[in-house]
C-alpha cells in the first residue's frame, strides 16, 4: 500500500516538473532571445565589417495567392542567388489563416525574421515590441531611395509613438492597392452611350442617369439581364462617404463620426441604388460572388478594379478601362489604397540580412521587376510605375489611374489609425437593413454611432495601456 | 513474496511508462494551457506583451457585450440541428436496417459527406446558397418557390448552416444507430409479435430504449461537438453574417483573440463556454444515470 502511495506521488512529481519546465523552457528561450536582439546590433556590426563566410538563416512568412505565392517565391530564390551567404527559408499560408499563425508566433515567441504584417496593426507590434524599427538600416543604405518610393506607402508603416503615418519606419510597403473603377467599354459602345472621361469624375446624378441607360432587358423575357452597376458596401461605401466630405472617424481618432448628415446622405445614396433607382442586380441580392461573375461574364457597366485583378481581367471577353469613382458634393473623386507591410522581427540575430532581403523584395529594381512582370501588383517605385502606367497597349489602357489614386486621392481604410478595427468593422456587421432598404441611412447612424464609439473608446483604452 | 513483489513492481513501471506519453501530451497541450488561459481570463493580455491583473472585470463586460449574448444564442440555436440529425439518422438506419437492396450503396453514400473536409464542404454549400443561381434556390425554383438570399439574411443563415450541419453530420450517427440496431437480439422483437405489440410500439418499447446508450453517446458529443461550432462560420460568412446573425462563440472568440488583440477577454469567453460544456455535459451524465437499466 505504501508503495503504491510513494510511485503516485512520485509519478506527479516527475510529471508536475515537466510541466514547469516546459514553462520554464519556453522562458529561457524568451530571454536568450532577449539577449540575442541586445547583442544583435554589435554582432550585425562584427559580421559585416569581418565579411564572414558563414551561412545566415532567415524565416520569411508570407500569405498570398497561387500567382503571388510563385512570384514571391521566384524573388525570394533570385534573392539568394545575388546573397550566396544567405539561406532564406519560406512559410506561406492562406491568406485567412495568415493573421492567427503570426499572432500564434508572436505569443510563441518564434517570430519569423522577416514578415507581412497588416498597416492596422503597426501600432500594437510597435508597442509590444514586435518589429524592429528600420529607419537606420534603411537611412544608411545607399540602395534605397525613399524619394522613388510612394510616399503613401511608407508613411503607413511609420509610427512616432502617439500617431501612425510619421515618425521612424517599421516596415516596408510589399505594394500599394488602389482600389479603382473600372467600366465595360464594349457594353457602352453597343448601347450607343458616350464613354466616361477619364479626368472628370460624374457627379451621382450623372452616373445614375448613365447606370439607368445600361441597365436593360436584352434578350427580352421580362427579367433585367445587364446592368449599371452592383458595389459591395464593405469595399465601395467609402468611396461615396469620402467623396461627399464626410467619414467615419474625426481626425484625432477618438470620435466615430458617421451621424454626420452627410455621411447618412452618401450611405442613403448607395442603398438607393438597389432600391431607388434599381440598376444593381436586385433588391435582395447585393453579394459579391453575383456581381463579380456578372461583371466577368460581361453583364455589369461599373465595377471596381484591383491591381490584383489585372491578371485574370486580362482573359476578360470585353476590352474595359478604369476611371475615376463618381463624385458626391465635394466635386472630388475618392477611393481607398490598401497595402501590406513587409517587417523584421525586433530579435531578429541577422537584421542587416532580414532588412536586405526587405529592401529586395519592395525596393529594388530587381525584385520589383519580377513581381510586376507576374502582374501581381503595381510597381513600389515611382519611376518604374510611371513607366509602366505609359505603356497603353496593356490593359487596362488607363492605368494612370491607378497611380492617380496612390498619389492624389486615395486614402487608408479608418480602421488603420486605431489599435483595432473593430470599431469599424461593426458598421458593417449591423448594415444589411440599410442595403435592403429596411432601415433608412439616418436611424442606422443615429443607433450605430454610440456602440461604435464604445468599442472606439476601448480600443483607445487599450492602446494607451499597450504603451506603458 | 519478494520475487511476486519485485515482478509487481516491475510491472507497474512498465504500466506507468506506457500511460506516460498520453498523459504527457496532456499536461503540456491541454492542461497547461488551460490552465494558463484560465489566468489569462482574469487579465487584460493583448496577446503580444504583458499581462495585468484585472480580477473580474473580463467576466463583468461579458455581461454587458450585445455580441456575446448574441453569439451565445446562435451557438444554441444551431444546435436545434441535433434532434434534427437523431431523427433523421434513426429513421436511415431503420430503414437500411430492414435490408433493402443497394444497403452498402446507400451506408457509402450518407457516409461520403462525413469523410469530406469541413472546409470543402463549406465551400460547396456555400456556392450551394447563393441567392442568384446557386443549387438550393434553382431546386425551390423548380416548384415555383422562389428561395432567399441564404447567406445574406439574417433569418435564414442560421437554418442554412443547420441544415448544411444535418447534412454532414448524418452519415455518422446512421451509423453508429445501424450498429445498434444490429445487436438488439431477434428474441425480443418475436416475443413482443406474439403478445400482438404492433411496429409501433415494438420500435417504442424495444428498439428506442435498446439504443438509449448510443442516443445518449451521440447528444453528447453532439453538444460538445456544437458548442465549439468555428469552421462553417469562417468560411461561409467571414464577418459573422448580416447583423452577426451567424457567428458562434468560438468565432466570437477567435475575432478578439487573433483580429482585436484582446486574448485576456477571448480566454474569458474561453472560460464561461467550458464551464458551460462542462455543466451541461454532467447533468446528461446524471440524467443518463437515472434513466439507464442494465441489460446483460
Amino acid at each position: 500500500m505504501l508503495k503504491k502511495k510513494g510511485w503516485l506521488t512520485s509519478m506527479s512529481l516527475v510529471l508536475a516538473a515537466s510541466v514547469v519546465l516546459a514553462g520554464c523552457g519556453g522562458n529561457n528561450n524568451a530571454s536568450s532571445n532577449d539577449t540575442a536582439a541586445t547583442n544583435a546590433g554589435n554582432t550585425a556590426k562584427k559580421e559585416a565589417s569581418s565579411d564572414s563566410k558563414e551561412t545566415k538563416n532567415l524565416t520569411f512568412m508570407f500569405r498570398g495567392g497561387t500567382d503571388e505565392q510563385k512570384a514571391y517565391e521566384g524573388v525570394v530564390k533570385q534573392f539568394e542567388a545575388d546573397h550566396p551567404n544567405v539561406k532564406v527559408k519560406i512559410i506561406v499560408t492562406a491568406a485567412d489563416q495568415y493573421a492567427t499563425k503570426l499572432k500564434a508566433s508572436i505569443t510563441g515567441n518564434s517570430v519569423p525574421d522577416v514578415f507581412y504584417f497588416e498597416s492596422g496593426d503597426l501600432k500594437a507590434y510597435v508597442n509590444s515590441g514586435v518589429l524592429l524599427d528600420l529607419t537606420s538600416y534603411i537611412e544608411g543604405n545607399s540602395n534605397i531611395n525613399l524619394d522613388n518610393i510612394w510616399k503613401y506607402g511608407v508613411d503607413l508603416y511609420r509610427y512616432d509613438g502617439t500617431m501612425a503615418g510619421q515618425g521612424n519606419i517599421y516596415g516596408m510597403p510589399k505594394d500599394v492597392g488602389p482600389f479603382a473603377l473600372g467600366y465595360n467599354k464594349t457594353m457602352f459602345e453597343a448601347a450607343g452611350v458616350p464613354l466616361p472621361d477619364k479626368d472628370k469624375p460624374y457627379t451621382w446624378d450623372e452616373f445614375i442617369k448613365v447606370a439607368k441607360q445600361l441597365t436593360i432587358d436584352k434578350d427580352g423575357d421580362g427579367k433585367l439581364d445587364q446592368f449599371g452597376a452592383g458595389f459591395n458596401v464593405n469595399w465601395t461605401l467609402q468611396s461615396f462617404v469620402w467623396s461627399n466630405g464626410a467619414d467615419w472617424i474625426d481626425p484625432t481618432k477618438t470620435k466615430v463620426t458617421i451621424d454626420d448628415p452627410k455621411f447618412a446622405e452618401a450611405l442613403q445614396f448607395f442603398a438607393d441604388m438597389q432600391n431607388k433607382y434599381g440598376i444593381t442586380p436586385s433588391t435582395e441580392q447585393a453579394q459579391t460572388l453575383d456581381t463579380y461573375q456578372r461583371w466577368m461574364k460581361g453583364e455589369m457597366a461599373f465595377f471596381p478594379v484591383g491591381p490584383w485583378d489585372m491578371s485574370t481581367y486580362e482573359k476578360l471577353p470585353f476590352d474595359y478601362d478604369l476611371i475615376p469613382y463618381p463624385a458626391g458634393s465635394t466635386g472630388k473623386s475618392a477611393t481607398w489604397t490598401g497595402s501590406l507591410g513587409i517587417g523584421a522581427s525586433a530579435k531578429t540575430k541577422n537584421p542587416e540580412e532580414a532588412v536586405e532581403l526587405i529592401n529586395y523584395l519592395t525596393a529594388s529594381k530587381e525584385g520589383m521587376d519580377a513581381l510586376v512582370k507576374a502582374k501581381v501588383q503595381i510597381p513600389n517605385l515611382i519611376d518604374m510605375a510611371t513607366e509602366w502606367a505609359a505603356d497603353t497597349t496593356t490593359k487596362p489602357a488607363n492605368k494612370e489611374e491607378f497611380l492617380q489614386i496612390v498619389e492624389d486621392y486615395g486614402r487608408v481604410l479608418p480602421g488603420h489609425y486605431t489599435y483595432n478595427a473593430e470599431w469599424y468593422n461593426l458598421f458593417f456587421t449591423d448594415i444589411q437593413p440599410v442595403i435592403d432598404g429596411k432601415v433608412t441611412a439616418a436611424e442606422y447612424v443615429k443607433s450605430e454611432q454610440p456602440k461604435m464609439q464604445k468599442l472606439l473608446d476601448k480600443a483607445n483604452e487599450q492602446e494607451a495601456k499597450s504603451k506603458k | 513474496m519478494i520475487t511476486k513483489s519485485n515482478l509487481y513492481r516491475k510491472e507497474k513501471i512498465y504500466g506507468f511508462l506506457f500511460i506516460l506519453p498520453p498523459l504527457l501530451g496532456l499536461l503540456i497541450f491541454t492542461l497547461y494551457p488551460m490552465i494558463y488561459s484560465i489566468y489569462g481570463s482574469f487579465t487584460d493580455w493583448d496577446g503580444l506583451g504583458g499581462m495585468s491583473f484585472i480580477g473580474l472585470s473580463n467576466f463583468k463586460d461579458l455581461w454587458t457585450d450585445e455580441l456575446f449574448h448574441k453569439a451565445l444564442f446562435n451557438t444554441l440555436f444551431m444546435m436545434l440541428g441535433i434532434p434534427i440529425g437523431i431523427v433523421l439518422a434513426l429513421l436511415l438506419a431503420l430503414g437500411l436496417n430492414r435490408g433493402v437492396p443497394g444497403t452498402t450503396a446507400f451506408r457509402v453514400i450518407y457516409y461520403v459527406p462525413v469523410i469530406s473536409s469541413l472546409a470543402a464542404v463549406s465551400i460547396m454549400w456555400n456556392w450551394a446558397y447563393n441567392g442568384d443561381y446557386g443549387l438550393v434556390n434553382q431546386f425551390l425554383d423548380l416548384f415555383g418557390i422562389t428561395g432567399p438570399n441564404w447567406m445574406a439574411n439574417k433569418f435564414t443563415v442560421k437554418p442554412a448552416l443547420i441544415i448544411m450541419a444535418v447534412w454532414k453530420g448524418v452519415g455518422y450517427t446512421m451509423l453508429l444507430y445501424l450498429a445498434a440496431l444490429q445487436s438488439v437480439s431477434r428474441s425480443y422483437y418475436e416475443a413482443a409479435e406474439l403478445d400482438g405489440a404492433n411496429g409501433f410500439k415494438a420500435f417504442w418499447h424495444i428498439t428506442w430504449p435498446m439504443v438509449r446508450p448510443v442516443t445518449f453517446f451521440i447528444i453528447v458529443t453532439n453538444i460538445i461537438g456544437g458548442s465549439q461550432i468555428f469552421t462553417e462560420m469562417n468560411i461561409m460568412t467571414p464577418t459573422g453574417g448580416p447583423e452577426y446573425a451567424s457567428a458562434s462563440v468560438v468565432f466570437y472568440i477567435w475575432q478578439k483573440a487573433f483580429g482585436n488583440f484582446q486574448m485576456g477577454y477571448a480566454s474569458a469567453m474561453a472560460v464561461v463556454l467550458g464551464v458551460f460544456i462542462f455543466v451541461v455535459t454532467l447533468i446528461q451524465f446524471r440524467m443518463n444515470e437515472k434513466q439507464s437499466f442494465d441489460v446483460d
